[in-house]
């Protein structure tokens, strides 16, 4: 009863009913460094419940008068049993020592497990670094987004690609932080690399679904990664020598205890071996992470983060290509009691694509620019309930593109693609409620709206119609605009606002295993205009507006979960529906196109499927098996009963659809000196369009393709391996080093990245041609720490 | 984008490889294709030819001629130009088209009728060659630019082709971003050597035929880029006017040309 009224009176603050209570709070940090911790967990065995530390390292919970212990444990840390006097408000900062091996380990991973099975957060994965760090991947790199697709529900587009596909959603659809701040592009070189230095890193959090209110804008997932604050006892360097990239990271206090900084950077020189083989091209990439972080007081905490990255590419000296992501924010996590913790963030966040033609003399700019500002605020009401409520805004500018002639006789002339502009808003409430023993749920709502600001020269059609089926050819056409309108900035062209309910449940079977459901609704505004299977850095973000609907997921999910002494099971199950996916008709023309109303035509999508991570998490042996059986199609009909649509209205597979993905990854410690590692990954093949025939039209070949993504290419399956070496492990000295060595795709396979169709000139005869990227790689790197 | 891809895969890679591979293929049937070309220079000499072949299977050794057609044109003021049969799937007839006259042309295959309607598009001519030796991707090549002047002010499409022995570019423009400028056709092709002969031809062409031959290019490798779309069969301007469904592919095209023959330097 207690509780039920608890839960109908969570808005505000209320008196207490007979106990009195009181509020255990604090902050967890490593002992080695002073890094806040995220998701430690805080047990009260006697009451049989607990918290975790938030994504700045604070816990609170509130608990009736009386004497308790407290278990703070995570995992890779000495779990630390505290006793605690609650007659008052008490407030307990901690220090966790890391351990590697505990004696009462298996006892605090039960406990951990057991506050994981509770919990009603469901379709999430948390990836430590270190587990990140043991992964073999290709070019001996370290890969945060590699390392994901490892998990279930997790793929990516194929090799080369940019981006990742999360539950059969596109890559556009998820929305990735560092450190609160929305980046555009997750890779360096078509997907080779990732854009996340992995020393920098000290957590990361992958939501599938389940998504809690405090997220928007994106509809598939987020990739919620913070960086550590840096070290504020000593200084250290950490980084890497590899074959093709080398990384460096330092950190320190500016002053003991109190502040600190993080400044890291990656870089890739592999181009510099190029004039050997006659060839003078340029491809390279860079990125920095830098961090200032300073304790004000107790209750206040000021973080200066930014990001900066680019990719460069030069062919000889007639074409010169370079994007990338830059960030810069500033937050303030600041206690207004010790139930109310809130932080602010300023953010502005970049992303430039540039191009220039030498050949043609001109250059191409485009981008998109954001300014957020986003409050959140975690209510730490009682020892059952959680709140969390907050808003965020942020400001768009789009540059489709901006042509200038480089040289003063170039044939090209200045061109401007109209600028865009938006104003997203989202404000939200969430709640985290245990009803009882058994049941715990999370409720939220999010409200958020979309403002289409005023730009120069809106086209206008007629009857609103920027498309047109033209029957007699069957073909779709763009219409010409009968005017052009100009808006003031502070002018609002189309608005839109959408409330997103999100839930979930769970209910604990048994101590060691529990089920959950979850719904959530999600809204996405801005959606990346790509034409290729996989996104290019070229493409661009076009905001909703009178010509785009934003897109609305929903997406319920049923999961069973399961601990075993040293294993754990889940299991979920998932569909997702989507409403207002675009495509483009057949033989769009996406350059340069300041109309892209032009060319789309509106659709829905849907994706379900069955996931299933088995996981041995502790031990000398650890890893984990993912199965993933899902589907994802989309459909375009045609606006009217005589258009045709695409595909002629019918059902067809999404680009990156897999019906199977196997991955299996396990390490294992054979000493100190020595571990190993192994991934296997088997994925049926991508979808793709064959041709059906061919022709001859002006004396070229040109193949006639069949249905859109009706055929598939030959699965995909990898093995890599890898070997870590440390050569003095138990030195006392400062400088540690470890080498590690490995192989990607150890048995050669040729996996076919594309199929190409075409005439062989030399015989006169057409063939299909496999591009395949990555054979088998060996690598070597060494890595260090002082 | 495709050679900066591949630029990429290959530093620290030295791994990654293109190889033909055997691939089982659905086969449609067979449709008409019709290259129906009406050219024109500016000296008056014409040239009027209709190609007519079907599709093959894909991996076929080249694809069937049609002899058994009738192939009209016919002007809007009612002048018939009949076709006749020369050799190869060719039809050819004695047209010089002009301005401002819409042409329609007809086909009769199989009992069934094609239809296309088009007018002249006019063109700049080709006005001189400059020819560079360190060019291309890798500053090696030579590489030549067809140089012509746009008219400001109006719409232009272009159709560019670079014929010779060693390999022909083909390559369609429009004056969206050059427009009344002094602009080019651009040539590269491997192994260009001094004492070759190239011929440069550029057509006037309306927008359709330039978003047709740009979709074409892309699919034959010709084109590609950054900006390469969905493969879909790609429509022309002709229409089956008896059996919508059975559509033909091709295009008819009255364009004005200008031809210019370089000789290597």
């Amino acid at each position: 009863m207690k509780k039920i009224l608890t839960f109908l009176v969570f808005f505000g603050s209320f008196t207490a009913f007979s106990q009195e209570k009181f509020t255990l709070s604090g902050t967890i940090s490593e002992a080695e460094t002073g890094e806040t911790l995220i998701g430690v967990n805080v047990i009260i065995p006697s009451l049989q419940t607990g918290t975790v530390t938030n994504q700045y390292g604070y816990y609170s919970i509130t608990l009736p008068k009386g004497e308790y212990e407290i278990v703070y444990s995570s995992i890779g840390f000495a779990a630390q049993k505290v006793k605690v006097s609650l007659s008052e408000n008490v407030k307990k900062d901690l220090a966790l020592t890391t351990d590697t091996e505990s004696l009462d380990e298996v006892i605090i991973e039960a406990n951990n497990e057991r506050l994981n099975i509770r919990s009603s957060q469901m379709s999430a994965n948390t990836l430590s670094t270190t587990t990140i760090k043991k992964i073999p991947v290709v070019l001996g790199e370290v890969d945060v987004i590699k390392a994901i697709t490892l998990l279930p529900g997790v793929t990516s587009a194929g090799e080369g690609a940019s981006g990742f596909n999360i539950r059969g959603g596109a890559a556009d659809q998820n929305l990735i932080l560092l450190d609160e701040a929305t980046l555009y592009n997750s890779s360096h070189l078509f997907g080779f690399f990732s854009v996340f230095n992995p020393d920098a890193i000290k957590d990361l959090t992958l939501y599938k679904g389940g998504i809690p209110a405090r997220y928007g804008g994106r509809i598939s997932s987020v990739l919620d990664i913070y960086q550590k604050d840096g070290n504020k006892r000593e200084y250290h360097a950490s980084g890497g020598i590899g074959l093709v990239a080398s990384r460096l990271l330092l950190e320190g206090p500016i002053k003991r205890d109190e502040a600190s900084f993080l400044i890291g950077g990656r870089s890739s020189y592999a181009h510099l071996f190029l004039p050997l083989f006659d060839n003078d091209n340029i491809a390279y990439f860079y990125d920095l992470n830098a961090k200032l972080s300073y304790n004000l007081n107790d209750n206040n905490r000021l973080y200066l983060s930014g990001y900066f990255g680019r990719d460069v590419f030069e062919i000889s000296d007639s074409f010169a290509n370079s994007f990338g992501n830059t960030t810069l924010n500033l937050r303030w996590n600041h206690l207004f009691s010790d139930k109310l913790f809130s932080n602010l963030s300023l953010i502005y966040s970049d992303y430039y694509y540039g191009l220039e033609l030498k050949f043609v003399e001109f250059n191409f700019d485009s981008g998109i620019r954001n300014f957020n500002l986003k409050y959140d605020f975690s209510h730490y009401i009682s020892n059952d309930v959680d709140l969390r409520y907050g808003i965020n805004s942020i400001y768009y500018k789009f540059n489709p593109g901006d042509v200038t002639p480089t040289t003063e006789d170039s044939g090209i002339n200045p061109f401007k693609l109209t600028d865009k502009y938006a104003w997203e808003n989202a404000a939200y409430v969430d709640a985290e409620i245990e009803l009882s023993d058994k049941i715990s749920v999370q409720a939220g709502l999010r409200l958020s709206t979309f403002n289409r600001l005023g730009q120069d020269e809106l086209f206008l059609y007629e009857n609103d119609n920027p498309i047109i089926y033209n029957p007699s050819l069957d073909i779709y056409q763009k219409a010409k605009p009968i005017d052009t309108v100009s808006f003031g900035r502070s002018e609002t062209i189309k608005s839109f606002a959408n409330l997103e309910p999100r839930f979930a449940i769970s209910y604990l079977l048994n101590e060691d295993s529990s089920i959950k459901a979850s719904y959530n609704r999600m809204t996405q505004y801005i959606h990346l205009i790509s034409n290729t299977t996989s996104p290019t850095p070229f493409d661009i973000y076009a905001p909703s507006g009178k010509y785009i609907e934003p897109q609305l997921a929903d997406q319920v999910a049923l999961g069973y979960f399961r601990n075993f002494e040293n294993y754990s099971l889940e299991v979920e199950t998932f569909y997702k529906k989507v409403k207002n996916r675009l495509d483009y008709v057949d033989d769009a023309d996406l350059i340069a196109n300041d109309a892209v109303e032009q060319i789309l035509l509106n659709g829905e999508a849907r994706a379900y499927g069955l996931e299933m991570l088995f996981r041995k998490n502790t031990g000398k042996f650890q890893g984990w098996i993912a199965y993933t059986l899902s589907k994802s199609e989309q459909r375009t009909p045609g606006r009217t009963p005589v258009e045709s649509g695409i595909n002629n209205g019918e059902w067809y597979n999404s680009p990156w659809d897999k019906t199977h993905d196997i991955s299996i990854t396990g390490q294992y410690e054979l000493t100190n000196k020595w571990s190993f590692g192994a991934n296997f990954i088997f994925q049926t093949g991508i979808p793709t369009t064959y041709p059906e025939g061919q022709y001859e039209y002006n004396g070229v070949i040109v193949p006639v393709y069949g249905a859109r993504n009706s055929s598939r290419l030959s699965s995909y399956n990898r093995l890599d391996l890898s070997a870590t070496w440390t050569p003095k492990p138990d030195s006392n000295k400062r400088w540690k080093g470890e080498w590690v060595f490995s192989i990607y795709n150890a048995y050669n396979r040729k996996n076919a990245a594309s199929i190409s169709f075409r005439e062989n000139t030399d015989i006169n005869q057409n063939e299909a041609v496999r591009l395949s990227i990555f054979g088998i790689i060996p690598s070597v790197t060494y890595n260090f720490k002082f | 984008m495709k050679k900066l891809f591949l630029l990429v895969i290959f530093f620290g890679i030295f791994s990654s490889c293109e190889d033909v591979i055997d691939v089982a293929l659905n086969d449609a049937p067979p449709r008409l294709v019709v290259e129906a070309n009406l050219n024109v220079w500016e000296n008056g000499t014409s040239q009027a030819s209709v190609r007519l072949t079907t599709t093959a299977p894909f991996f076929n050794n080249g694809v069937p001629f049609i002899t058994d057609a009738t192939v009209t044109v016919t002007d809007e003021n009612g002048t018939v130009y009949p076709f006749t049969y020369f050799e190869n799937g060719f039809y050819t007839a004695n047209l010089v088209p002009q301005l401002n006259i819409e042409y329609t042309l007809s086909i009769i295959y199989k009992d069934e009728t094609y239809t296309a309607t088009e007018t002249l598009y006019t063109v700049s001519p080709l006005e001189f060659v400059e020819q560079r030796n360190d060019g291309g991707f890798t500053g090696e090549d030579i590489e030549l630019k067809a140089f012509f002047t746009d008219p400001a002010g109006e719409r232009n499409f272009y159709f560019f082709e670079g014929i010779s022995e060693r390999g022909d570019v083909l390559d369609v423009y429009n004056d969206e971003f050059f427009d009344g400028n002094t602009i080019f056709g651009y040539y590269l092709v491997e192994d260009l050597a001094p004492a070759d002969e190239v011929q440069f031809n550029i057509y006037g062409v309306s927008e359709a035929y330039y978003n047709f031959m740009f979709i074409l290019l892309q699919q034959t490798g010709g084109g590609g880029g950054p900006f390469e779309t969905q493969p879909a069969t790609v429509r022309g301007n002709i229409i089956n006017e008896t059996n919508p469904d059975n559509y033909p592919l091709g295009y008819f095209r009255v364009s004005e040309v200008s031809t210019l023959n370089y000789t290597v330097q």
